[in-house]
């Protein structure tokens, strides 16, 4: 075993994690500088012991249980949440009805009202005839020309 | 909720699939080595606690489309390493170059950043706390990877082939990422040995 196959395993081995093999052994009790160099690697890991991490703190899992609580609330997400909610649904089903008939109704109004025609063509000519009637029924002026002209025939018959 | 036989990839499967307690039983198994790794990550007690919760949280985001494939603690600390590597870098302009003093509380929980310490000499105890700092210091100043690589090999127990999954390295890669890392940890440490 050479010595740069030899430092891949030195990780583990100064760890302890596992056992130097037959040939690892064999090159450690050969190589001076190895041996040395996981020596001193053991006593780097041992000195990284005491670098500790404290515990989780007792609010940890109440924390955690509040932020899921939020996700939970939050999912599931997209229209399919409406099918979920009964109440929801109902309420949106009511107010969809009342819109749509709302706008027939509006719709049905505007149907009601007068066609548009061409001047010139039977319905257009009929339509204006009935305007100059609207217009001649209450034109008082005609009223008071036509009972002039019957005190003008009385006086010089 | 028995997990008797059961991997923890099975027990994720049947969070997938809906069960709670299921859920509770990993936060349980792996709350501890979550607030250790997110520690080292962010040497911060408080900031450790909300990444842990933020993992834990994004486990459960992700529960539906969650795939056997791998070993659940390679996804885990995929997930986990993600976050604290994203908060490393928005944080790196925040923390001071030497890091907080050791004497200094943490700002929520009250302690101290230090191990317990037993020793009643002054002389002694400040020694132990340059020597904390610079292990602190020196494990902050590696590369990226081999920061991560060191804290999953010597502080979280895992194995080169699941730290090589979780970094995308070859295991081969991750041996020498791992070597390397600890020379420079064993050259710069060298007073303190």
């Amino acid at each position: 075993m050479k010595c740069k196959e030899f430092s891949e395993l030195m990780p583990d081995l100064a760890l302890g994690v596992d056992q130097a093999s037959a040939e690892a052994g064999e090159h450690l009790r050969s190589c001076t500088s190895c041996a040395t160099r996981l020596d001193e690697i053991r006593k780097t890991m041992s000195l990284l012991d005491e670098w500790q991490a404290p515990e989780p703190s007792p609010y940890f899992d109440t924390r955690l249980q509040a932020r899921l609580r939020e996700e939970k609330a939050k999912t599931p997400a997209g229209w399919l949440v409406w099918l979920r909610r009964p109440a929801m649904a109902l309420v949106a089903t009511i107010l969809l009805a009342v819109g749509i008939t709302m706008f027939r109704g509006d719709f049905n109004k505007k149907d009601s009202g007068p066609i548009a025609a061409f001047p010139g063509t039977a319905v257009g000519d009929l339509q204006q005839l009935d305007k100059n009637h609207d217009l001649y029924s209450d034109f008082d002026v005609l009223d008071d020309l036509v009972s002039q002209q019957q005190e003008d025939q009385t006086a010089n018959p | 909720m028995s997990t008797d036989g059961l991997s923890d990839a099975d027990v994720m499967l049947r969070v997938k699939a809906g069960d709670e307690p299921a859920f509770d039983y990993l936060v349980q198994k792996y709350r501890r080595p979550m607030v250790s790794f997110m520690y080292r990550m962010a040497h911060n007690a408080a900031a450790a606690e909300d990444l842990a919760q933020e993992v834990f949280l994004r486990v459960y985001r992700s529960r539906g489309s969650y795939e056997a494939s791998a070993k659940f603690t390679t996804w885990l600390y995929r997930i986990a390493t993600n976050l604290a590597v994203n908060h490393a870098r928005d944080t790196r302009h925040e923390r001071p170059e030497n890091m907080a003093s050791l004497d200094e509380a943490d700002e929520e929980t009250g302690t101290t950043m230090d191990v317990a310490d037993t020793s009643p000499n002054v002389e002694e105890k400040l020694v132990k706390q340059e020597r904390l700092k610079a292990i602190r210091q020196k494990v902050e100043n590696l590369p990226e990877r081999q920061r991560l690589a060191v804290l999953m090999h010597k502080y979280q127990q895992m194995d080169y082939k699941q730290i090589g999954e979780v970094l995308n390295l070859s295991e081969s890669a991750t041996k020498s990422l791992l070597f390397r890392a600890y020379e420079t940890l064993r050259e710069q440490l060298k007073e303190f040995i």
